[in-house]
């Protein structure tokens, strides 16, 4: 089971393959990936050097290119499609149709890998993106269960990467407009959920408030933990009630799964936090490699450790953490 | 410009969907979606059911098309979604790539608003598969659509009234706030037939749950903006059903499209366009 | 009231500032990158010592900014704390989830910032690193 780790610049690519990343995934610095963030990612240097270091410890390198493309700005994606495949680096990830098209033609060798803003579910879905255009792997939105998991696997000729741990997206990915809805910029197409220019903190008598675009996410009490200020995490009110109406503040943690990945045939897990600093990367790469390296040397006996437990709830959203869909007390 | 009846979003009795459709047979609508879109456990109506309304419907004269489920988790949602495609009569709308699947191949099938496809090369790809009609992501802007059909000329349609559908997801936020499972929740969507609003902390009516469906809580009403949908390309305009009042919507958008002048977009002033104006959806631009 | 409180603001905003210029000076940052800084004012506050250090960008180098204007961007952390993350000990979010990083103002600022911190290959330069 290889283990796929992000990288949001070159400290954290560095950190992800030190600690024992199989691929690192990464984006550019515009709209052509989703964490498009200020100051975040790779321009052309930085990318070069990223695959140079990966490549001389026979390590990955995958570039994301998993937003919507428009017409006016086309260009833009197709030559970072171009621009992976000069630079050698190993796959791409896609979610658009059009890109997707256009990658596999142009590039007959570039690998193909289908984002999870592709929103594939099923295994006709995925294969139909297999028979098209040539793809090697399916990263699975995060709502399926580990029996609905296993049937895809079964079912497809496709690798499949499920997310392993991090920043957990409550709606299907892909099938998201609550953030456009808010303010403005959307993860289709403009590669940002929440984004910081529409976003406020504000110590008030009240408590600390979050806003998007002027709309109060949440209000936080001294000391209460805090969560992303995105509108799936905020606390709203309902028939009366106030509280978490879409979902708390968690992080997915899956590490003990991995013997059920391992025996039903997953082929990747991955690690969410493009936006995270090299500390986060290289703590919880570290870990999911020693969980991964004791998984294969023995799985009948694969027990996570607090120690790795401790490690990576330290990291975790509203220090929380969540089988997320795999496993469904609230099926 | 055609009028068209998207599915029915939210859950309603088996005799609240008859009466409703007895309505809108009379009602000007020319195009009438069917079918649940949002919850498989949903089953108050069964295919059949929807496929004896579609007969009603088109024997007044009403295009029919159903609609497939926009998420699909598991085998038993795939059924459902082949039995629609298989249905041999109508035509289909395809929510999701595994009903494209199905439907690759044959001729004349909808692209839904949950496709994603946002650019010209993605509709040609689709219409190759054999779409005939491209419905615009709900999210797509007057530059979008506009720069998709000047390339790639064909039926469109955009989502012009109604709540919009924002976000899917696997668990189920009206089953959450009755602190129920999924699978145990006793069909509390059937209690809210235009879903459940959802207020921020400051009491500012902000989202609308439906389910496992995030839908917004203004009403997106693109009445003011008709000329730039028509300069757009658009061929289609949308409304969404809700419990009361469609049938005034649909006389009023036929009203419009046949040069009535602009209509008072809504009674009430919670209503929505910043999406196609490319502003965050829930504002309202000139 | 705690002896830093007492000591003026502008010697360790001047050293803060010439610090962060001589990140520019080793090519370590880029100055487009800091773009969105331009014109702005960063109030970086320890809660434990009560001190803050207030600087400017103007778009070449910063500088010490002892002005009465609100800053644009606020950050909020302990001493300790804010050593971690410069030291890459600890990641930003983690920290901002349980609450002992604070960033109040323009949020965007606070992620140019953060990010380009982070972005610093420390390799580069031919100093001890700060962590392995």
């Amino acid at each position: 089971m290889e283990l796929v780790c992000p990288a949001g610049g070159l400290p954290a690519l560095k950190a992800a393959v030190d600690n024992g990343a199989d691929w690192v995934y990464l984006g550019l610095r515009d709209s052509t990936n989703a964490r498009n963030f200020a100051g975040l990612n790779f321009d052309e240097a930085a990318l070069a050097a990223g695959v140079a270091y990966a490549h001389a410890r026979r390590r990955k390198v995958l570039l994301a290119l998993n937003t919507y493309p428009q017409a006016a700005t086309w260009a833009r994606w197709t030559q970072a499609v171009d621009l992976a495949a000069a630079k050698g680096v190993d796959a791409i990830i896609v979610a658009d149709l059009g890109l997707l098209d256009y990658a596999h033609r142009t590039h007959p060798k570039l690998k193909l890998h289908l984002s999870v803003q592709g929103s594939a579910t099923s295994h006709e879905a995925i294969n139909f993106y297999h028979q098209r255009f040539g793809v090697r792997r399916a990263v699975l939105p995060r709502v399926l269960s580990l029996a609905q998991v296993e049937n895809v696997v079964r079912h497809t000729p496709v690798e499949i990467e499920v997310f392993g741990f991090g920043g957990l997206c409550v709606m299907v990915e892909g099938r998201c407009a609550l953030s456009a809805y808010a303010c403005g910029d959307s993860p289709n197409t403009m590669g940002a959920c929440s984004p910081g220019h529409a976003v406020r903190w504000e110590e008030t008598p009240a408590g600390l408030e979050s806003r998007l675009n002027r709309v109060l996410i949440d209000r936080y009490a001294p000391g209460e933990r805090a969560a992303y200020p995105t509108l799936c995490k905020g606390r709203f009110e309902a028939e009366g009630a106030t509280y978490y109406a879409i979902e708390e503040p968690a992080s997915l943690n899956t590490i003990e799964m991995l013997p059920e990945f391992l025996r039903m045939g997953v082929r990747a897990v991955k690690i969410e936090g493009r936006q995270r600093s090299p500390a986060y990367v290289a703590q919880v790469t570290k870990v999911w490699r020693q969980a991964i390296d004791s998984l294969t040397r023995d799985a009948e006996r694969f027990r996570p450790t607090p120690e790795w437990m401790a490690a990576l709830n330290r990291h975790a959203e509203g220090s929380q953490q969540t089988l997320g869909a795999f496993s469904r007390p609230w099926k | 410009m055609k009028i068209a009846l998207g599915p029915v979003l939210y859950y309603w009795s088996r005799t609240a969907i008859m009466e409703f459709y007895a309505g809108i047979a009379e009602s000007p609508a020319d195009i009438v979606y069917l079918g649940e879109v949002v919850c498989s456990r949903r089953q108050e109506m069964q295919l059949e059911d929807w496929l004896e309304l579609a007969d009603a419907l088109a024997a007044r004269g009403k295009e029919v098309v159903l609609s497939t489920q926009a998420l699909t988790e598991g085998a038993g949602d795939m059924k459902l979604v082949r039995n629609v495609v298989h249905n041999g009569r109508f035509r289909v709308e395809a929510n999701d790539m595994g009903a494209v699947s199905l439907l690759a191949g044959t001729e004349g099938w909808v692209a839904g608003p949950h496709l994603n496809i946002y650019n010209p090369q993605s509709l040609a790809f689709i219409m190759e598969l054999g779409a005939t009609r491209w419905v615009a992501p709900v999210e797509a802007t007057r530059e979008i659509a506009r720069s998709v059909l000047k390339a790639q000329p064909l039926e469109a349609e955009v989502f012009a009234h109604g709540r919009l559908p924002l976000a899917f997801s696997a668990r189920c936020f009206t089953a959450r706030r009755f602190n129920l499972q999924k699978e145990g929740c006793e069909f509390r969507c059937i209690g809210f037939p235009d879903g459940m609003p959802l207020k921020t902390r400051e009491g500012e009516s902000f989202l609308t749950i439906n389910g496992v469906q995030t839908q917004s809580a203004r009403v997106y009403n693109l009445m003011q903006d008709l000329a730039s949908l028509q300069e757009a390309g658009v061929t289609v305009l949308r409304a969404s059903p809700q419990s009361q009042g469609t049938g005034d919507v649909l006389h009023a958008m036929r009203a419009a499209c046949d040069g009535a002048g602009m209509p008072a977009a809504s009674k009430d002033d919670n209503w929505c366009n910043g999406f196609w104006h490319a502003r965050p959806g829930l504002e309202r631009a000139a | 009231m705690k002896l830093l409180q007492l000591l003026p603001e502008a010697p360790p905003a001047h050293a803060l500032s010439l610090a962060l210029n001589a990140g520019f000076c080793l090519g370590l940052v880029a100055r487009n990158d800091l773009e969105p800084l331009s014109g702005k004012t960063v109030s970086i506050e320890t809660t434990d010592l009560g001190t803050r250090v207030r600087v400017v960008y103007d778009g070449i180098r910063f500088r010490a900014y002892l002005g009465s204007a609100p800053p644009d961007l606020t950050i909020r952390s302990t001493v300790s704390d804010f050593l971690a993350l410069a030291l890459r000990r600890e990641d930003q979010d983690t920290l901002f989830f349980t609450r002992r990083l604070v960033m109040t103002g323009d949020t965007e600022l606070g992620l140019v910032v953060k990010n380009v911190l982070d972005a610093i290959d420390w390799s580069r330069l031919p100093l001890p690193r700060p962590r392995s």
